[in-house]
């Protein structure tokens, strides 16, 4: 042991200097801590990355029938079969009375020359037709409602004129009223499994916590303050809520992928060009940072208990 | 002007007896002193109440200007970063080198890197650790690794050293250099309070010597006093 003259004192450090090096100094030992420990980890994130797939995946199947189902919601109009002796003189002056109605945005005639070219060009009936000799369609009338159409759909089928108004009001009522349950189906269940990968996150911090409460105790006593002890616990949680929100993103995308083509030929036989879409880029940005700040609450719950309980009390 | 003053400190664990009764001592600045008495006496609390490990039951510990018991939140890592403490365990870090080990006080401080590495070779020079500094704890000897944890605690060049058992698993040439160096340090601007139960070892530093009983101060030698014995 050799005497030496005193160290020269240090000359002041900005605040946001030191704050940043005391950042810097969390970030790595965080990171270092994850692969240090690369099976723990990788169970941590599995599991966070299960809970967060169920809602997300939810979420995607929701979104995709709300797609399906808007371009059934586009179409409001109310179609009103004529009676069949009713000619196209006469359809033609009822759909003018109906344009002029306040409850009505527009009326499309449709004769039965135009009706039996649509079957023959969609439905494939050419034959059947030709056999029955005689055009059997009626004059159609497309009612587009301005207002109430299911009032509307009540007026028109009280027409003398009409023979048959097909209004599809209720199933589209019984669509949107599981849309509307799906939509609360998974924001519980994602409130739920939410509040599960916060606990995961706070477990597992918690560990990490009680395996190095001794070097905190140190630190503690060499003067760390409560922000610096707990800066690379919460770095670690947003690690894992970071890295479990990547890994539901990208399990989830391989799930679209598997169903992507199956789902484009059965909407194809319905003479649907629906395909499944997946996340857009400001949802994979969103469901990360969400991810993230998850894991960050997570961990900071835990450290700020543990914390409260390290300080010196009055006795 | 003192570094350290206990006045009237009593200190009870709930449910348990009084760890400490009615002490009252000052440190002067630069100077170093001891705490002696049996295993139980009060020593370790007493230096508790320094670093604020603790807070007393009755009673105010003066830090310089400072009432410890003002001292909360924030505040309690501040004032400990003013006290090097020294434990008989060393309690380093065992997964980081020397370097890092004795580098913790600086980073705390918000030190700039280059000025650290300068600190910190400065003091494990001073300890005779020059060549050790990539060495993890485990790799050195229990000597070794005292002088590690002196080093950190004198590195940041804090107001009160305060040192509890430095040597207790030293042998006794070690224990005598390691007194030697907490000599020194007076001379660079801190204080030094040392607990110790080895009467000849604090016999042969001729220092002042505070004698616990109990929790109870029941004598408070000068050096001079033993100086005559």
């Amino acid at each position: 042991m050799s005497e030496q003259p005193a160290a020269a004192p240090a000359a002041p450090r900005s605040g946001l200097g030191t704050w940043g090096d005391h950042h810097l100094y969390s970030f790595v030992s965080s990171l270092g801590r994850v692969f240090r420990r690369p099976w723990a980890t990788a169970l941590t994130i599995g599991v966070m990355a299960v809970a967060l797939a169920l809602p997300l995946g939810l979420w995607l199947v929701l979104d995709n029938v709300s797609r399906l189902s808007g371009s059934v919601q586009q179409s409001r109009e109310i179609s009103v079969f004529l009676q069949p002796e009713i000619g196209v003189p006469e359809a033609q002056a009822l759909a003018a009375t109906l344009g002029g109605r306040d409850d009505v945005a527009a009326v499309e005639l449709r004769t039965p020359e135009q009706g039996l070219a649509e079957l023959r060009e969609r439905g494939g009936l050419g034959e059947a037709i030709d056999a029955v000799g005689a055009n059997p369609l009626p004059v159609l009338l497309l009612v587009v409602p301005a207002g109430d159409e299911i009032a509307l759909a009540g007026t028109l089928r009280a027409l003398p004129e009409a023979s048959l108004v097909q209004h599809d009001a209720e199933w589209r009522q019984r669509l949107d009223d599981w849309l509307r349950f799906g939509a609360r189906l998974m924001l519980v269940l994602g409130a739920l499994l939410g509040l599960g990968a916060l606990l995961v996150v706070g477990n597992t911090v918690r560990l990490d916590i009680q395996a190095r409460r001794e070097e905190i105790g140190v630190l503690q006593l060499l003067g760390a303050t409560d922000g610096f002890i707990r800066r690379p616990f919460l770095y670690l949680g947003a690690w894992y809520g970071l890295a479990s929100g990547a890994l539901a993103l990208v399990v989830l995308g391989l799930v679209g992928l598997a169903l992507r083509e199956p789902v484009a030929e059965l909407a194809a036989s319905y003479g649907s060009g629906f395909a499944l879409q997946g996340f857009s880029l400001v949802h994979v940005l969103a469901v990360l940072a969400g991810a993230g700040v998850l894991g960050w609450l997570g961990a900071s719950v835990v450290t700020g208990h543990f914390l409260r309980q390290t300080r010196p009390v009055d006795t | 002007m003192s570094v350290l003053r206990f006045d009237n400190v009593s200190k009870q664990y709930p449910g348990g007896q009084a760890a400490l009764s009615e002490v009252s001592f000052d440190v002067g600045e630069g100077e170093m002193l001891f705490i002696t008495g049996h295993s139980g006496a009060g020593k370790s609390t007493l230096l508790r109440l320094v670093h604020l490990a603790e807070r007393p039951s009755r009673g105010a510990v003066l830090f310089g200007e400072r009432n410890l018991a003002r001292v909360r939140g924030r505040k309690v890592a501040l004032h400990r970063r003013d006290v090097g403490v020294v434990f008989q365990d060393h309690r380093l870090l065992t997964d980081r080198s020397v370097f890092e080990n004795v580098s913790l006080p600086l980073i705390l401080r918000g030190m700039r890197r280059g000025e650290i590495a300068r600190r910190v070779r400065s003091a494990l020079e001073r300890l005779g650790l020059g060549a050790r500094e990539r060495a993890l704890p485990t790799e050195l000897s229990a000597g070794e690794q005292q002088r590690v944890g002196i080093a950190r605690a004198i590195v940041g060049e804090p107001r009160l050293l305060v040192a509890d058992e430095p040597t207790g698993n030293l042998d006794p040439t070690l224990a005598a250099e390691i007194m030697a160096l907490f000599e020194s340090l007076p001379g660079r601007g801190t204080s030094v309070l040392v607990a110790s139960h080895d009467l000849p070892l604090v016999k042969r530093m001729k220092k002042r010597v505070l004698v616990l009983d109990h929790g109870r101060l029941v004598d408070d030698i000068a050096p001079e006093e033993l100086a005559d014995e």
